[in-house]
């Protein structure tokens, strides 16, 4: 078995790679709201107060508490308060406070703040369940803050984000769909609940010793660094190149504890909005469990990000069904989607043997009796054996 | 012609069930691995099917295993201890299929209840029963429900592991009946042995050195 080996001075960066994907803190996640700009800092001086709240009409509270650190971790922090709320004028403020009528209807207003950096998501959005029941005015439909937070958005997997609703949607599979559980792991919903989604199978690097994902440090481009040095055909990754890796991560040992761990997931998140119908979702059973079934066209390996988004790198389709993958893609399995080939060449070996020894014994007796038969025909003394079988 | 009873009942119950389970099992899971290529069945009936003959066969298994544990019938499957002398009437076995049986020569393993395998099947069946047999069902269990043995998957190495041994005993079974099926058809009349295993219990069987006798031979147990 070969082994695509790094330079001595780049295998020693690589194996520091992963000594660095780790919870070790740093002085930013110590406290994180340090990095802050100076025009967060004033806003946050009386947002970042525990309790501060405005009276809504009707006597309801609306929060108006900003937890700083949460915001200085969240995706939006380089764009800084002032992004989304420009309508607050400083010179004016807090003199002048906006009207707001509920919760719920400034929820909804400021999904326009949302559309101006993200249309594409809001256009997907806007075609799904959740946009229409939100149409027919149902409180319960969600806008873009009930998935993905105000002012602590992070990269949340669309599981948790789902589940934080549908927990009791959740046990509902169990009747209908076999291995309820293990397809809640592995398949993200919006795989079937989108079913116009274009999906893919991202296998992500976990630390099965430390039961968690390994996470890269930030700023580093570890993983990057580490995929490219393993793709030497610079043409995403191979089997035998997917192998090297696994095992380059595990410093050697191939069946070391840090493995990949397959999940069907969208080749565009971004389509995860476009949520259809509970009726519409794919039930066939052979939309993935079925050679060349659609979502194992395409295939990933990731880590998560310092972000908590994924850092993915592009590997061929083969690494599914290849032979190593018994290696390297331990528990990711789907019967009939991801069968191995050469189990395939195996079987067609066994069905040909089955019928061949019956084929040929028959042949073997019709050339042994003709042979008899000459034989006793150019002697006839010779023919008179005992026909006992 | 001497007949033998070499079959009881309860093992002509077990290979008659077997029998089936085993073919519905092929044919279930062939279907299971290859929809798109075969379409006959739906995939989650194919795989409820698979499942519930599946524990079907598994308490045959057992309905076998303690037949032959309560009973002295499992001298059939004490293994030859000499391998000088397993290989040779081995040797002999393979002659015999390979060119005797054409010239109508005896068969040179004699069936009594004691000992109904000739020495190929006995190593045969005992690498079946013991080891291929356990290893497909124990295997088919964990594959059953992933995620309620989790622990043990993960032990064994991953769920990818545990289907790729599956599937390697599918291949060989799906050779093993065929060649099975075939080989139970070489007795001294075609439907011979299929008579004796599914039917009677009794193998006919000619006596050696021409001793010819019209006694039945009944079992003692």
């Amino acid at each position: 078995m070969s082994s695509a080996r790094l330079p001595a001075g780049l295998t020693a960066a690589v194996a520091s790679i992963f000594l660095l994907f780790s919870t070790g803190l740093n002085a930013a996640e110590l406290d994180p709201a340090a990095a802050l700009s100076t025009a967060d800092k004033q806003c946050l001086a009386c947002h970042g107060s525990e309790g501060m709240t405005k009276e809504l009409p009707g006597g309801a509270k609306l929060s108006l508490h900003v937890a700083a650190p949460d915001f200085a971790k969240s995706v939006h922090k380089a764009l800084g308060c002032a992004a989304c709320h420009s309508d607050i004028d400083p010179a004016k403020h807090p003199g002048v406070q906006r009207e707001i009528k509920d919760r719920r209807a400034y929820s909804i207003a400021m999904t326009a703040i949302c559309r101006q950096c993200h249309d594409g998501a809001f256009k997907q959005y806007e075609a799904s369940k959740h946009a229409n029941l939100q149409r027919q005015g149902k409180n319960i439909a969600p806008v873009c803050t009930d998935c993905h937070g105000s002012h602590a958005v992070t990269p949340k997997t669309a599981y948790e984000t789902c589940v934080g609703c549908h927990a009791a949607d959740m046990k509902s599979h169990e009747t209908w769909l076999p291995n309820a559980a293990l397809h809640l792991e592995v398949v993200s919903c919006a795989a079937c609940h989108a079913p116009a989604v274009q999906r893919m199978v991202d296998l992500r690097l976990y630390d099965g010793a430390a039961k968690q994902w390994i996470v890269e440090a930030d700023g580093t481009r570890q993983f990057e660094t580490l995929a490219k040095s393993m793709d030497t055909d610079g043409n995403g990754l191979d089997a035998r190149e997917l192998r090297d890796m696994v095992r380059q991560v595990n410093d050697g040992n191939i069946a070391g504890s840090k493995i990949l761990r397959g999940r069907i997931e969208l080749r565009a998140d971004v389509e995860a909005h476009q949520l259809a119908e509970k009726s519409q979702a794919l039930r066939a059973c052979d939309s993935c469990h079925r050679g060349g079934a659609e979502p194992f066209q395409n295939v990933t390996v990731s880590v998560v990000g310092p972000d908590g988004r994924p850092l993915r790198y592009n590997a061929h389709k083969e690494v599914l069904s290849s032979l190593l993958s018994v290696e390297t893609l331990r528990t990711f399995y789907a019967i009939g989607g991801t069968r191995t080939e050469l189990l395939d060449v195996l079987l067609v070996l066994a069905l040909l043997g089955g019928l061949a020894v019956p084929i040929g014994h028959q042949m073997m007796k019709r050339i042994v009796q003709r042979r008899e038969k000459a034989a006793a025909a150019g002697a006839p003394d010779a023919g008179s054996e005992n026909k006992n079988t | 012609m001497e007949r033998i009873y070499v079959h009881p009942l309860p093992v002509r119950i077990w290979h008659m069930i077997n029998a089936a389970g085993m073919v519905l099992m092929i044919l279930t899971g062939t279907q299971i691995r290859y929809v798109g290529l075969i379409d006959v069945l739906d995939f989650k009936a194919a795989v409820n099917w698979h499942n519930w003959i599946g524990f079907v066969l598994i308490g045959n298994y057992f309905l076998w295993l303690l037949f032959y544990l309560f009973s002295d019938k499992i001298k059939v499957y004490h293994p030859e201890l000499s391998p000088v002398k397993h290989f040779r009437k081995s040797f002999m076995q393979m002659q015999y299929y390979g060119y005797g049986i054409f010239r109508g020569s005896p068969n040179p393993h004699q069936v009594s209840a004691y000992e109904k395998f000739n020495p190929m099947q006995s190593m045969m069946y005992q690498v079946v029963m013991m080891l291929l047999l356990p290893v497909v069902y124990f295997t088919g269990i964990l594959l059953w429900d992933v995620t309620r043995f989790y622990g043990m998957v993960e032990l064994l190495g991953g769920v990818r592991v545990i289907d790729t041994v599956h599937v390697l005993a599918y291949i060989f079974f799906v050779f093993f009946v065929l060649f099975h099926v075939y080989m139970g058809s070489l007795g001294h009349t075609p439907t011979a042995h299929y008579k004796a295993m599914f039917v009677t219990g009794y193998e006919e069987v000619h006596p050696q050195h021409g001793e010819e006798t019209a006694a039945v031979k009944t079992p003692a147990a």
